[in-house]
């Protein structure tokens, strides 16, 4: 029997869509201190109801002093942070430094609205040190939109880990004891315990949070390790002890 | 027919998309690898954007970015915004909000919504975000060229122009921007009301965005050309507060702007929710109360009891 | 526009150590217009149950009445109050009957119920606009800032609260949770239901 396609189909004009994006779930998030950055990712990524890896980073070094987290579109994200990679690079061979993490900030916005008609279906947070020696966060929109804070979230579920955030970090809706006021910026340890709380608690509440969780950590130039050395398996990623250093902490979370 | 025009014509969308096409976008001059790298697609003076390989890009872009059209679509651009800018006797009063939302979920409090242009003009940023912040930018780096080239500074209707001429070359594509260019020049305080359809209007007294009916409000009641800075201060600061209180896409704060002939001046940053309780604080200008309804009606008459510190911390049911 | 959306609006209920808690903002809205700052989403049942509504609110105006009606004619019938699990099943088959044609809300039920040994254990359940029970043993939430506030629950919450933390508890959820959703805030009430008595507040809250 040879198959024959119906007279309808060849006749009638054909409606077909050009869709080439897609949502692979996951969180980021990221907090400055005064003299330090955490930036953090969990690492399942999935479509729909399947999870297609348990390990897939959404966090990367792009120096010692700066680290970019993307979420979105998986393979957006990561064709995006190659190309910031090699501008970055193109900057070292031309100006024997790193490049700085307001410019890296500028040059992510230009790079994302270069594409605003086709855009990279990404959420961009960038994380690391300033020239000055503080801890500073850019959070992007799509199109290259940015703003510098304290902390944010994005991804699947930052609508359930962003209020938290407000009020631990930020102490919204929280008064402070008589004579006293709140702190702007919260010591390392009470950071990271902060973030893994937000994680285990999307976790449990998101289905396409989980697996896995990766903690950036970006220490100011002469700030010692200040809390750092208490933390269970941590590995160093700074090239040079001399500079700012850079440190990834790993933890499991639920799989189910 | 019309796709027939399109084809042929020059100032079209399609013209446009099919002019962009024509530019690589990995085609990066000498320039981008040396010293000029880290300006990304300004690298070569004009900006370049790629365009996807479909029959309709802006039916492509649409169908994946408005979320008018259809509030699950993936990439949501930020929306809703109070801003308002007016001329007086003292100059220029510039006056925003601080709220980005994406459909219901509030995704800052802390928006800079006042873009500094240079210290002589400013851009106020309603639609979206980044459409505002990158042309004003740009902006920006084109009134610096014009200075350099005729040894004066750009006046703010030159300024506004360049910006609505632009915005129109991209008429059709998409761009979503509600802007008023304000500063003084030659002929005083200026303000210009200039938006991505290719309206531009010069006036005296103009709001933008969702929270903009509850802004003029205010401001029409309120406004006089004779008004003094302190009077014209509190009323933009006012007008941001009944818009920030009514409409749930404004609010947390407000940023005020005052533009004099020495230039712009940031009066200061107001939480909208401390101004409903307290007022602005000890500025001038400032009421010395709360701008909140119910701070004006407490313990007034049986329907409204006295303030909390009079009755009971707790009330207690049975 | 979704209709749940229409006017704005959260409820949330949480288990403590030997009470229950239930909160609601104060907003009502017509989409992005904020109409008044005084509408509250939690109604008391019985001196130990309070019911939360979000959504439509005209259903949950009209649902107020319609159970307040239904419990008056069960209070005389049975000669006694009604208990938290009977008062859920009641709310769950009152919302079935609609099932084709629902009401637009989601019922937040909290309540201290009678053990045989005469003491009380708290008791808490959400449903969805049919009528679908949920006993949840920690916390309850629903309205627009529904998944907000499952965030922040799930990482303030601990069991075993005593009244005053269960209140800063339920309190600090529902104010940060309500300051990240545009249609929920405008003011807060809080009631916490321990064995001696109802503690009500209404609390500062934003009011942009």
């Amino acid at each position: 029997m040879v198959a024959v396609p119906d007279m309808d189909s060849l006749v009638n004009p054909q409606q077909r869509q050009f869709n080439p994006y897609t949502e692979n779930g996951g969180t980021i998030l990221a907090i400055a201190g005064a003299d330090f950055t955490v930036i953090a990712g969990d690492t399942r990524q999935s479509e729909g109801y399947s999870i297609q890896t348990r390990y897939a980073p959404k966090v990367f070094r792009l120096t010692d002093k700066a680290v970019l987290a993307v979420n979105g579109f998986a393979a957006d994200g990561n064709m995006f942070v190659k190309k910031v990679k090699q501008r970055l690079e193109w900057y070292r061979h031309a100006h024997a430094k790193d490049m700085p993490l307001r410019a890296i900030a500028r040059l992510i916005q230009t790079m994302l609205y270069a594409r605003r008609f086709f855009p990279f279906y990404v959420y961009n947070i960038l994380g690391g040190i300033e020239d000055d020696g503080t801890g500073a966060v850019y959070s992007f929109d799509p199109v290259g939109s940015y703003e510098r804070e304290t902390c944010r979230a994005a991804g699947a579920a930052q609508s359930l880990v962003q209020p938290f955030l407000d009020n631990q970090i930020y102490f919204k809706n929280q008064l402070a004891a008589p004579g006293m006021s709140h702190p702007t910026h919260l010591p390392l340890p009470d950071v990271l315990s902060i973030v893994i709380d937000s994680f285990t608690s999307a976790t449990e509440r998101h289905i396409e949070v989980g697996d896995g969780l990766e903690m950036y950590v970006v220490l100011a130039k002469g700030r010692g390790l200040g809390g750092m050395e208490a933390i269970g398996g941590v590995q160093e990623l700074s090239e040079r002890t001399e500079g700012e250093r850079l440190f990834v902490v790993r933890r499991e979370l639920k799989k189910d | 027919m019309n796709t027939f025009i399109d084809r042929f014509s020059t100032t079209s969308a399609a013209s446009q998309v099919r002019k962009l096409k024509e530019q690589e976008e990995d085609e990066f001059s000498d320039a981008a690898w040396g010293s000029e790298a880290g300006f990304g697609n300004l690298a070569k003076g004009i900006p370049s954007f790629s365009v996807p390989s479909v029959h309709d890009p802006t039916a492509f872009l649409r169908l994946h970015t408005d979320d008018h059209a259809d509030p699950n679509c993936r990439i949501k651009i930020q929306h809703g915004t109070t801003t308002l800018a007016f001329r007086f006797q003292g100059g220029v009063i510039v006056a925003v909000d601080s709220r980005a939302t994406a459909g219901s979920y509030i995704a800052s409090g802390t928006v800079k919504k006042v873009i500094e242009i240079n210290p002589y003009l400013l851009g106020t940023m309603a639609g979206g975000a980044a459409d505002c912040q990158y042309w004003e930018t740009y902006l920006g780096i084109q009134c610096r060229l014009h200075e350099l080239r005729n040894r004066e500074r750009i006046s703010v209707a030159a300024a506004s122009k360049y910006l609505s001429n632009l915005v129109y070359s991209y008429k059709g594509m998409g761009l979503s921007m509600g802007t008023m260019i304000c500063g003084w020049d030659k002929t005083g305080p200026a303000v210009y009301y200039v938006d991505s359809d290719g309206t531009r209007l010069k006036g005296d007294l103009f709001s933008v965005g969702s929270g903009s009916t509850f802004a003029y409000g205010v401001l029409d009641q309120g406004y006089h050309w004779d008004l003094t800075d302190e009077e014209a201060q509190e009323l933009g600061r006012r007008s941001i507060y009944a818009a920030g209180h009514r409409d749930a896409f404004s609010g947390n704060t407000c940023n005020l702007y005052h533009v004099k002939e020495d230039g712009w001046n940031f009066i200061g940053n107001f939480d909208i929710s401390k101004m409903h309780y307290e007022g602005p604080g000890n500025v001038p200008g400032a009421p010395g109360t709360g701008y909140g309804y119910d701070v004006r009606v407490l313990g007034r008459n049986s329907s409204n009891p006295p303030p909390p510190e009079a009755a009971p911390a707790v009330a207690a049911h049975a | 526009m979704s209709i749940m959306e229409y006017n704005g609006g959260s409820v949330i209920a949480m288990v403590g150590k030997n009470c229950v808690a239930v909160a609601s903002d104060l907003r009502l809205g017509n989409q992005a217009l904020t109409v008044a700052t005084n509408f509250e989403k939690v109604f008391p049942i019985t001196d130990r149950i309070y019911l939360g509504m979000s959504g439509l609110a005209t259903d949950v105006t009209t649902l107020r009445e319609t159970f307040r009606y239904r419990v008056n004619m069960y209070t005389i019938k049975e000669e006694r109050d009604i208990e938290p699990e009977a008062f859920a099943h009641l709310v769950s088959s009152t919302l079935y009957e609609r099932r084709f044609g629902p009401f637009f809300i989601e019922p937040v039920i909290a309540g201290l119920s009678k053990t045989s040994s005469g003491a009380f254990r708290p008791y808490i359940a959400g449903a969805d606009l049919i009528g679908c029970l949920n006993f949840a043993k920690d916390f309850v939430v629903a309205g627009t800032a529904s998944e907000k506030m499952f965030g922040v629950a799930e990482g303030l919450w601990e069991p075993d609260l005593e009244p005053e933390d269960l209140f800063e508890t339920i309190s600090q959820t529902l104010l940060n949770s309500v300051d990240r959703d545009a249609y929920s805030g405008w003011g807060a009430i809080v009631h916490v239901i321990t064995p001696e008595q109802v503690i009500t507040r209404t609390l500062k809250a934003r009011m942009d």
